[in-house]
């Protein structure tokens, strides 16, 4: 993301392309892939495959979707953000707050399916009821953590969804599958790097019209420090735990500096220090902590009470006039409820942001993770 | 034209080089022949089980060329005459055996043909099997022309029970498949009945048991057949020198070069200057026959294949009668007058000879050259890879997505046969394969890289294996690795035969090679009793067969057994038939665009598939797609269709 942001700085460089070479030369790589999936299911030479994205033959194209679309490829991120966002709304540290509040699923059961406030699932089956979309992608748990995109149609299949993954799952090639079916309103649920892809799929004139972007209705963003690379995740793991019983992780604020993993009869914790090498190497450069390309992003909250008051709501950034809509329909429905934003929650969650920006830019070596991660749902 | 049963004595018929040898050998009554399949010597066994009768004549295609030998020795042991066919380096696979047969020697004639590959035309090496007949202490010939080819086998018979030893008859590739009229002798009416007498003393021949052993007496014995050929061979009408009656220069040659060297001398215009001394009987050479010649003359050029194997022993029998006959100069492989690696031609022969005598080589006409020029144009590029419909491209094109989605840089170590193409051409086999050895070595290399864990290396191993090599060599290795616990996927390209040479049968094939029933080892079976865990699916079958991969990849450390099976698409049961006929529907077809850049025929490139430049859209070439279906499942849009071709 270093790349990008220099290059909002000069944009009078001219544009930068580039087909599956590039895109393998300055992400695959380099280890800036996010697995996102953005070039997958485009064509037949990328693929995702645990929780990564691999080269399957070679494209000699010179300029291809794949590059184009891929978060980790040059974008003008301050132009991206006037064009879908309103100016008044827009921060240097959250990207457009429209508003900022802190919600859970007003239904028990939801929240128990979910990592927190259960509030992205409540909102995607909400908007799936509703007929606000008619397909939602999704990420269901899979097996043995590794997670399987996709896409549900059916507001109880959606219900069902809640739950923080750790390791990425390649959304966005599950969204440009849906984008070949007959599905009418699409919403997504994606990381930051997931939606900052899609936001770049919408502003691809020719791709957009020939694919049918106008389709995507809502995308609700997940806040994320980071995510770990499957492999050494499991590797670790397995020497505690049977990956098959796993039936969710967490990890509480900084101060515990544990992964929690869940199964049915116990919980088995293992030290960050443990853990942390095995983040990806793409999330160590990446500068956007609330996916700041969505309609409203969710995430943990945080409350004067304590974690565990706090593991059971959500904040929610508002950024769009169709994320507020939804969010004000939920209200009218009751499927969530509201609690008052605690002062200085927000400026809180800036400081945060902002700390994951300026570790994104620092030298390779010393970013450390933030306090947040794991995929908030 | 070739051989048939309604051929008689004397008649002249166009027969190709292993034709020849076969009807020689028929014409000496031979009545045991094996052979492993191996081009440029495949056509020997072939032609022979169209005579194969019971009681009279015994062919089999053995699982490889040490048992091939072993078969054609116990005939001549109980009395009948027979030989073992292979090509170069089946030679090597026999040699363990051959060592110790040289020493025991033989009873009925019993002769060894190997085809040897100059240029390594079907090969992936150009060995000399020539330097067996040395190291073996056996007699060695070598024919030079088709008439050659069938008398010289017959007496290679003669020759093995006069000295009661095996003989070595070498071929090459353009002695092997070229073709020349032959006439033909008579066929013998009596065959021998079997019996191996073994009631005697190790020191009867006649009726002691067969070993090598007292070995030095033994040894000592061998060596006094080898002279007693020495002697056979001074009268030996195969050696020949024409020319006058002191050349300038003098060729010493043997095999297809004497060909070469009579049209070099020829275009040379050079007749009157140089002799050519044709040797027939080219182990041991015969001493006085060699002081005549090379007395006659100062200066020697040697024209052979491949390596200085005549040009050695000429050298030292030179040396040994310099006092006698002079000082010589040598040219030939050592000196650089010709090359010591690939074929020969009339061309670097003229080319040798014309430096020699500085005599300049014709020069061709620029109209001439044009021409030449311009009907090398018209044939068009093709690149060497596998045939539509074949199933080993379906099984790299799975094998590759596999390796590629493993991630972790994992490999291929290939084998001989067909597939062997994916490690020649890397396009043919998706850039998967990266070793090519001798027949079983990609088992016993992934055998060796499955050990290398605990040194740090996590590249998934696959080992890929034809059906034919699975028999031939492939089991030792697969073995050893079940007993090492390599950490090795163990691919079996199961295509129902020996595919690349011509289909002969191998043992899972209910018929022999003579076309009578035969019960099938089957492979599926054999792996598991080794204690390998076994899947068998179909290469057709692309994505089970990836998923099938990658799953094997994570799996637990050990041998992992998939067992690919399709036929091969020019098997007699496929040949000319089509499962589905096929289709691109231009409204789909992405053509060159983002979305498929035309993987079919970039990257897929089955033959069947053509790329049409006027519509900028894949297309089927009707005439030569077999049908698979296979092109279907990589479209990414769905335009390549099959559709169920009727059944005719």
């Amino acid at each position: 993301m270093r790349e990008t942001e220099r290059k909002a700085d000069s944009s009078e460089e001219e544009k930068v392309q580039g087909g599956q070479r590039e895109l393998e030369e300055r992400v695959l790589r380099t280890g800036f892939c996010t697995g996102c999936g953005a070039c997958v299911n485009l064509c037949p030479y990328q693929a995702s495959y645990r929780d990564r994205t691999v080269i399957l033959h070679h494209c000699d194209l010179a300029q291809g979707r794949c590059f184009a679309f891929c978060p980790r490829t040059p974008a003008d991120l301050t132009d991206m953000k006037s064009r879908f966002y309103d100016e008044a709304d827009l921060t240097h540290e959250l990207g457009a707050v429209k508003g900022f509040f802190i919600a859970r699923a007003a239904q028990e059961g939801n929240r128990r399916r979910s990592q927190h406030g259960g509030v992205v699932t409540a909102l995607m089956t909400l908007a799936l009821r509703e007929g606000l979309i008619d397909a939602a992608v999704l990420t269901e748990k899979g097996e043995e953590l590794l997670p399987r995109a996709v896409t549900v149609s059916e507001p109880e299949a959606a219900a069902q969804l809640g739950g923080s993954r750790f390791v990425v799952s390649p959304t966005v090639a599950e969204f440009n599958r849906a984008l070949r079916t007959d599905c009418r309103r699409i919403g997504v649920v994606a990381t930051p790097c997931q939606a900052l892809a899609i936001a770049k799929m919408r502003l691809q004139p020719l791709a957009a019209a020939e694919s049918g972007m106008d389709r995507l209705k809502l995308v609700v963003g997940l806040f994320c420090g980071w995510a770990l690379s499957w492999r050494p995740l499991t590797d670790i793991l397995r020497e505690k735990t049977d990956l098959a019983a796993v039936i969710g992780m967490d990890i509480p604020p900084s101060r515990y500096h544990t992964l929690e993993v869940y199964m049915p009869e116990e919980t088995a914790r293992f030290s960050l220090d443990e853990i942390t090498p095995c983040v990806r190497e793409s999330c160590r450069s990446c500068a956007d902590m609330t996916a700041e390309f969505s309609d409203l992003s969710v995430g943990s909250a945080r409350l004067p009470e304590g974690w565990e008051a706090a593991r059971l709501w959500n904040q929610v950034i508002v950024r769009t006039k169709r994320g507020r809509d939804l969010l004000e329909l939920a209200r009218r429905r009751g499927v969530l409820e509201f609690r008052e934003v605690p002062a200085g929650n927000l400026e809180k969650l800036k400081a945060a942001s902002l700390n994951k920006k300026k570790a994104a830019n620092r030298p390779q070596g010393q970013s450390g993770a933030g306090d947040r991660m794991g995929q908030a749902g | 034209m070739s051989m048939d049963r309604g051929q008689r004595e004397g008649d002249e018929v166009l027969l190709m080089g292993n034709e020849a040898i076969a009807r020689g050998a028929l014409e000496a009554g031979v009545q045991v022949a094996a052979g492993y399949p191996g081009t440029p010597s495949s056509e020997i066994i072939e032609t022979l089980s169209r005579f194969a009768e019971t009681g009279k004549l015994y062919v089999e295609w053995s699982t490889n060329e040490k048992v091939a030998m072993e078969t054609a020795a116990a005939a001549s042991f109980a009395g009948l005459r027979s030989l073992c066919v292979m090509k170069q380096n089946g030679v090597n696979v026999a040699s363990d055996f051959l060592l110790h047969l040289a020493g025991s020697g033989t009873r009925a004639g019993m002769i060894l043909i190997t085809c040897d590959d100059p240029g390594a035309l079907s090969s992936v090496n150009e060995g000399e099997s020539r330097h067996f007949a040395r190291l073996m202490e056996i007699p060695l010939l070598e024919p030079a022309d088709f008439q050659e080819a069938k008398e010289m086998t017959r007496w290679a018979f003669t020759l093995s029970e006069e000295i009661r030893n095996i003989v070595m008859v070498r071929s090459v590739t353009r002695m092997s498949h070229a073709s020349g009229n032959v006439i033909l002798g008579a066929l013998p009416p009596a065959v021998r009945k079997a019996e191996f007498l073994c009631d005697g003393a190790v020191s009867d021949p006649e009726r002691g048991p067969v070993i090598s052993a007292p070995v030095i007496e033994k040894h000592r014995l061998q060596q006094e057949k080898i002279r007693k050929a020495a002697a056979i061979f001074e009268k030996s009408p195969f050696n020949a020198y024409s020319g006058p009656e002191r050349p300038e220069l003098l060729i010493i040659t043997s095999s297809a070069c004497r060909l070469y060297s009579l049209e070099a001398v020829s275009l040379l215009d050079a007749e009157d200057r140089v002799g050519i001394l044709k040797l027939g009987t080219t182990w041991p050479l015969p001493p006085a026959l060699l002081k005549r010649v090379l007395s006659t003359t100062e200066k020697i050029l040697i024209v052979e294949e491949v390596l200085p194997f005549l040009e050695e022993q000429v050298k030292i029998l030179a040396a040994e009668q310099v006092r006698e006959i002079g000082v010589k100069t040598f040219y030939g492989k050592n000196d650089g007058a010709l090359p010591m690696a690939g074929e020969l031609n009339p061309d670097l022969a003229m080319a040798a000879v014309g430096r020699i005598l500085g005599i300049d080589p014709p020069v061709l006409s620029s109209a001439y050259r044009k021409k030449l020029r311009a009907f090398a144009g018209l044939a068009p590029r093709r690149e060497q890879t596998f045939c539509p419909g074949c199933p080993h491209r379906a099984s790299y094109w799975s094998i590759r997505e596999a390796l590629q989605r493993d991630g972790r840089g994992g490999f291929v170590c290939g084998d001989i046969g067909c597939y062997a193409m994916a490690s020649l051409f890397p396009a043919a086999g998706f850039y998967t394969a990266k070793t090519l050895h001798a027949m079983g070595s990609g088992t016993g290399l992934a055998s060796g890289f499955g050990k290398l864990g605990s040194f740090g290396m996590d590249q998934p191993i696959i080992a890929v294996c034809g059906d034919s090599t699975f028999y031939h060599a492939a089991i030792p290795a697969l073995i050893n690795a079940v007993h090492q616990n390599a950490n090795i996927i163990f691919i079996a390209l199961d295509n129902n035969g020996t595919a690349m040479t011509g289909f002969q049968s191998h043992p899972g094939i209910d018929i022999n090679a003579m076309g009578d029933a035969s019960p099938v080892v089957d492979i599926a079976a054999l792996c598991g009793a080794i204690g390998a865990k076994v899947v068998v699916g179909d290469p057709f079958a692309l994505q089970e067969t990836r998923e099938t991969l990658n799953r094997l990849m994570e799996g637990q450390q050990g041998v992992k057994v998939l067992i690919l099976k399709q036929s091969c698409a020019l098997s007699p049961e496929k040949k000319g038939t089509k499962r589905y006929l096929m289709q691109v529907d231009d409204a789909l077809c992405r053509g060159d665009a983002c979305g498929c850049n035309r993987l079919c025929t970039r990257i897929f490139r089955c033959p069947g598939l053509l790329w049409n430049r006027e519509k900028k859209k894949a297309q089927i070439d009707e005439v030569i797609c077999a049908g698979c279906g296979v092109c279907a499942g990589i479209c990414p849009a769905e335009a390549i269709r099959c559709e169920e071709a009727a059944k005719s």
